[in-house]
């Protein structure tokens, strides 16, 4: 029996390559597009971060200009409510008592009336 | 009958024995959240001596800064008092305005850009005490001083 041997002429060229019609911009375009829409993004949000620290420095300011006042008033506050203590005591118990041995002087967290 | 007068624990928890009479007594400022966060930066204009003094005080007191910085405290309070007083008597109405708008609006100075510029150019017109942030970069326009606020609801020019 003969070998089967390639047709007369050859064989016909084999179809590998994509026969399909590109459509759409180049690769590059939707790539540097990207990267635009990208940097105004980060444009707008660099200056939102911006304006937003500005507004925070200007809120901590004014509570720093207002601290004072505050502590002030607060400080009245705790110095009444000390002397009251200390009256209450010698009232109570005929002299003052040192409850620490410390001259330090010691914020009056709880005040007990009776 | 009881004979005994009732006692809650609610009426008793407040200690109201008034300040011992050698300390020199000094009217409290009575301001609230927002009339306060208003006029902060003209408290701080006029008052930044005797606020840096107390704060210095209290630093330097060790511990005992609440019995020590008394005056110190006390002048604090009544510088405050003044501006608040002067504010009052001289653009009551933009201060009024401006407050009001901060107390509708979260406390969001932002928002409140239109009333603060008319605050703001009475008091230095009236008083003299002109709103500065200290730190803000150089050659920027200054936050309060912007048109268009970007985090405000309408974020177009207010003024």
């Amino acid at each position: 029996m003969p070998q089967d041997m390639p047709p007369v002429g050859g064989y016909a060229q084999v179809q590998y390559k994509r026969n399909i019609p590109t459509r759409g911009f180049k690769p590059w375009v939707y790539m540097a597009g990207m990267h635009m829409i990208m940097a105004w993004g980060t444009y707008k949000y660099m200056q939102g971060t911006r304006e937003q620290r500005e507004l925070a420095r200007e809120k901590m300011w004014a509570r720093m200009y207002l601290t004072p006042l505050l502590q002030a008033e607060e400080d009245r506050d705790q110095v009444r409510r000390h002397f009251a203590n200390q009256a209450r005591e010698v009232e109570l118990l005929g002299s003052e008592q040192k409850i620490y041995n410390a001259d330090r002087y010691v914020l009056i967290h709880l005040v007990y009336i009776d | 009958m009881a004979a005994r007068e009732p006692r809650f624990n609610q009426e008793v928890l407040v200690d109201t024995t008034p300040m011992p009479d050698h300390i020199p007594k000094v009217q409290e400022l009575g301001a609230t959240s927002a009339p306060l966060f208003s006029a902060a930066y003209f408290i701080g204009e006029r008052c930044k001596a005797y606020n840096d003094d107390f704060m210095k005080c209290k630093d330097e007191g060790n511990g005992r800064g609440e019995l020590d910085c008394l005056k110190e405290g006390r002048k604090v309070t009544r510088c405050a008092a003044s501006v608040i007083k002067d504010i009052n008597t001289h653009c009551l109405s933009q201060f009024k305005a401006h407050w009001e708008c901060l107390e509708n609006n979260n406390h969001y100075l932002f928002e409140c850009r239109r009333p603060e510029m008319d605050l703001n150019k009475c008091v230095f017109d009236k008083l003299g005490l002109k709103k500065e942030i200290p730190g803000s970069p150089e050659g920027q326009v200054p936050v309060h001083l912007r048109p268009k606020q970007k985090y405000a609801i309408y974020p177009g020019p207010q003024y």
